[in-house]
């Protein structure tokens, strides 16, 4: 296989891999597919995706302007494909927005309903003008194939100027809006990055990026297909960046010097190693490598230089999207390896789209011949069948879409198939209550429970014989089992039968038709009911009648019994003496101090005033 | 062995049906590209429609040739792909496998049709098999996949059977399953990448050797060039 064919091979595969992917966020949510939490809503697909991919295709705007303002002729077979990675820059984003979305279909709300005062009002308008700009300043390359179109292309050609004139000015607004929206997050983002002037760094850092951007897609794809690599331009663009990082450094400094935190930058810290691991990456040595005439027009100091830029950039995106809020929320979110894919899959796909213009249309001076496209070329053979590969485009096409196949079942496989089908609700299993007298209700061990006065109950209930007023099911060989034997999820109902351990020769080891009858499809109809073989199952007198084996979370089934029961008593009763009304979600959800809560979980938690203890009233030291 | 039947049942389920399913289309539209492709570039574009369509039809409802060849043979294919084909599309305890996965299901055979087709496939697989075998002219033409297919389709089905209806210990249920998962998704995956592919293929059939034929023009220079024989007589 020839460079090309691995390459679009591999994009292939990750494109396959991400749909999967995709596929299951759009049918299961976003809890079932990403690691994202309520203090961490904005992860890897804000970080990298929107707000690293906005920044990447600051090349377009970056080359229009010094190509066309600043009339640098020379930097004219940049100018295509630094206007083609923009668009497509921004059509990933576009795509990445709407998988991180929560209700993508909603996205042409902001069209309508008008929100002057959110930073995301001004983001969302950016790139949506930005992205019709930049369409209708790249659609001349295409229309240009066939003369059919040539009456629309003349008439876009005419205001080429005026586009190329408003996409600068979008990205302008845009660039710096994105940061314009951590201002509103003072208290989460790490003082090294929080600066009101945070909208003037994301542009001047933009503009940086965008050149060096623009040297590393020329690179990279001028391996890909053998080119010639434009290294004297490469080196024209370089030198222009050593001064736009150099200004970027100053004000960055500068601003951090008037606000007095440089000394944050030595704390040894966590975020002061990604400071200074971003500022060397993304500034300090590429600005050695381009200063340097030796190094500057050379094609692997060019790479490094260029691609250290690029990856910098990226980061520094990412650590204000979220990395560097960890300490904050002290929450340490990871992506999941489903977010990555679709990261992956969606930048793929449009490198696709990159390749695939370039061949298709006139985006460089010359126009790259595909190797083993030669009509001559001799035909192959598989080795393993003897069948004809055909001509070499079919190879290719075989290939690709083999890959991509392939990859996509992976995707399916490796799925967490039980996280899928929870919706993303977490698998929280639950434990028995504890105490004598007095039970203390905690299921998931938290230290926010129930203190419950059982023997209360039961002396106000009528004595033995009430316990069937709850215990409405027994264990086998069991009496008054406990709640947590059949509701044993903490918020999602489990099936109480289990068919499975039934069937199982390490479970009940009983066969089809001890249960199912013979010629008859096996489904619960057909099947003995579980009292023929479970005399002593439903208790005699149990007031709860059983639907199904389909026990409720533990929290539901919980809420409803105690809930349930209390409020039949309120409306039996004339008042309430000296007693709280139990049925009231506020009695027991009641903001509780510190002193309330064991240490470790409250170390563990970090901040106990914002949770809320169920207490009805009474503590365990009371034993009431 | 749970563990196993739990992982052949989950992931590699998964994976083998979505090779399957995405495999079968792949080649479908390969196909189809490959067919236009041939069309655009052929020289004489004037297809025979009627008679490609009768045919085909002919090829997928081969009522007519029943009695013109092979009377026996062509029964048997015919009610061996018949089976093959419905049992377990319409089986209920697929079908009911399908609604608890991904919330919908569709009309199902009754248990007693489902089980008279699992043996009529049974039985045919096998007279298949033994009829490349026995007959000469059968095994002169034969490769080993064609050997193969008839056992491998019919394991499923043999341990499938032994699933629904016999009174077996857990045990020996779970063992059967195993078997009858795991053969199922072996003919998932080798499905797309071998002969069995016609099962998507086979309404192109006369189509594609209609368009085949249809060189496009000047193409004998082009051969000539790659063999290195130009200006040569070829």
């Amino acid at each position: 296989m020839n460079r090309v064919h691995v390459v679009k091979t591999i994009l292939w595969a990750l494109v396959g891999l991400g749909l999967a992917v995709a596929i299951s966020r759009f049918a299961f949510g976003l809890g079932a597919t990403t690691n994202l939490t309520d203090a961490t809503p904005w992860g890897l697909w804000i970080g990298f995706d929107v707000m690293a991919g906005v920044a990447l295709a600051a090349g377009g705007f970056v080359i229009t302007a010094v190509f066309y303002m600043m009339r640098r002729k020379e930097f004219h077979p940049m100018v295509r494909p630094a206007v083609l990675t923009a668009f497509l820059g921004y059509v990933a984003v576009v795509f990445s927005l709407l998988v991180d979305l929560g209700l993508p279909w909603n996205i042409w709300h902001m069209m309508i309903y008008w929100n002057p005062h959110s930073p995301l009002f001004e983001v969302g308008w950016c790139v949506m003008l930005y992205t019709t700009v930049l369409l209708l300043e790249f659609s001349p390359v295409p229309l240009e194939s066939t003369s059919r179109y040539a009456k629309i292309r003349t008439f876009l050609m005419k205001f080429r100027f005026p586009l190329v004139l408003l996409g600068i000015m979008l990205s302008t607004l845009h660039q710096s809006s994105l940061g314009s929206l951590f201002l509103i997050m003072p208290f989460k983002l790490h003082p090294l990055w929080y600066t009101k002037i945070l909208p003037i760094l994301f542009f001047i850092s933009a503009v940086g990026l965008g050149l060096m951007m623009v040297s590393f897609e020329s690179l990279v794809s001028g391996w890909i297909y053998r080119k010639k690599p434009e290294t004297h331009l490469v080196a024209k663009l370089g030198k222009a960046a050593v001064w736009v990082l150099g200004v970027f450094l100053i004000v960055r400094f500068v601003d951090l010097g008037i606000a007095g935190k440089l000394g944050l930058i030595f704390a040894g810290s966590w975020e002061s190693f990604l400071f200074v691991a971003e500022i060397l990456i993304m500034a300090v040595i590429p600005m050695i490598i381009f200063a340097n005439p030796a190094t500057r027009n050379r094609v692997g100091w060019q790479w490094a230089g260029s691609f250290m830029v690029v990856f910098g950039a990226v980061f520094n995106r990412i650590n204000v999207g979220g990395l560097t809020m960890v300490s904050t929320t002290g929450d340490a979110y990871f992506p999941s390896w489903m977010e990555f894919a679709i990261s992956f899959g969606v930048v793929s796909f449009m490198i696709l789209i990159f390749l695939f213009a370039i061949e298709k249309f006139h985006i460089w001076e010359e126009q790259p011949r595909e190797l083993e496209a030669d009509p001559h070329a001799k035909p192959r053979f598989s080795r393993a069948g003897e069948v004809w590969l055909g001509a070499p485009a079919v190879a290719g096409r075989t290939k690709y879409s083999f890959a991509f196949v392939l990859a996509l079942a992976i995707g399916f496989a490796i799925m967490p198939g039980k996280k899928l089908h929870s919706g993303g609700i977490e698998n929280v299993p639950v434990e028995a209550a504890r105490g004598g007298d007095t039970l203390y209700v905690d299921g998931n061990r938290d230290g926010y429970g129930v203190a419950f006065k059982h023997e209360f109950h039961i002396d106000t209930l009528g004595g033995d014989q009430s316990c069937v007023r709850c215990h409405h099911m027994n264990m086998p060989m069991d009496f008054a089992s406990g709640c947590f034997n059949c509701h044993s999820q903490m918020y999602q109902a489990v099936d109480a039968f289990k068919h499975d351990w039934h069937a199982s020769p390490s479970g009940g080891n009983v066969a089809c038709n001890e249960c199912h009858a013979e010629g008859e499809n096996r489904t619960a109809a057909s099947a003995k009911s579980c009292e023929s073989c479970h005399t002593d199952l439903i208790p005699a007198g149990a007031t709860i009648e059983i639907e199904s084996y389909m026990a409720p979370a533990y929290t539901d089934a919980m809420h409803d019994m105690c809930i349930g029961c209390h409020r039949e008593v309120n409306q039996q009763r004339a008042e309430l003496p000296e007693q709280k009304d139990l049925a009231l979600c506020g009695t027991c959800h009641t903001t509780a101090g510190p002193e309330y809560l064991r240490a470790d979980v409250r170390e563990r938690l970090k901040r106990p005033e914002f949770n809320r203890v169920v207490m009805p009233g009474l503590s365990l030291e009371d034993g009431k | 062995m749970e563990a196993l039947l739990d992982f052949a049942q989950g992931p590699l389920f998964r994976l083998t049906f979505a090779i399957m399913i995405l495999g079968l289309l792949r080649i479908l539209i390969l196909d189809i590209v490959g067919m236009v492709e041939a069309y655009r570039k052929a020289g004489d574009k004037s297809i025979p429609w009627g008679l490609t369509i009768s045919r085909t039809l002919e090829w997928l409802f081969p009522v007519k040739r029943i009695l013109n060849h092979r009377p026996i043979y062509s029964i048997i294919s015919i009610l061996f792909h018949i089976g093959l084909i419905i049992t377990p599309i319409f089986l209920f305890a697929h079908v009911r496998l399908w609604e608890q996965g991904v919330g919908f299901g569709w009309w199902t055979l009754s248990p007693q049709v489902a089980d008279t087709l699992t043996i009529t496939t049974i039985v045919f697989g096998l007279l298949l098999f033994l009829g490349r075998v026995g007959v000469s002219r059968a095994r002169a033409l034969s490769r080993p996949q064609d050997y193969l297919w008839p056992v491998l389709l019919i394991i499923p089905f043999i341990s499938g059977y032994l699933c629904a209806n016999m009174g077996v210990s857990p045990a020996v249920y779970q063992a059967s399953m195993l078997v009858h998962v795991l053969s199922g998704e072996l003919i998932f995956v080798a499905l797309p990448f071998t002969k069995i592919a016609h099962c998507v293929l086979m309404p192109f059939s006369q189509l594609v050797s209609v368009l085949a034929w249809k060189f496009p023009a000047r193409v004998d220079e082009d051969v000539a060039t790659t063999l290195d024989k130009k200006g040569a007589p070829v």
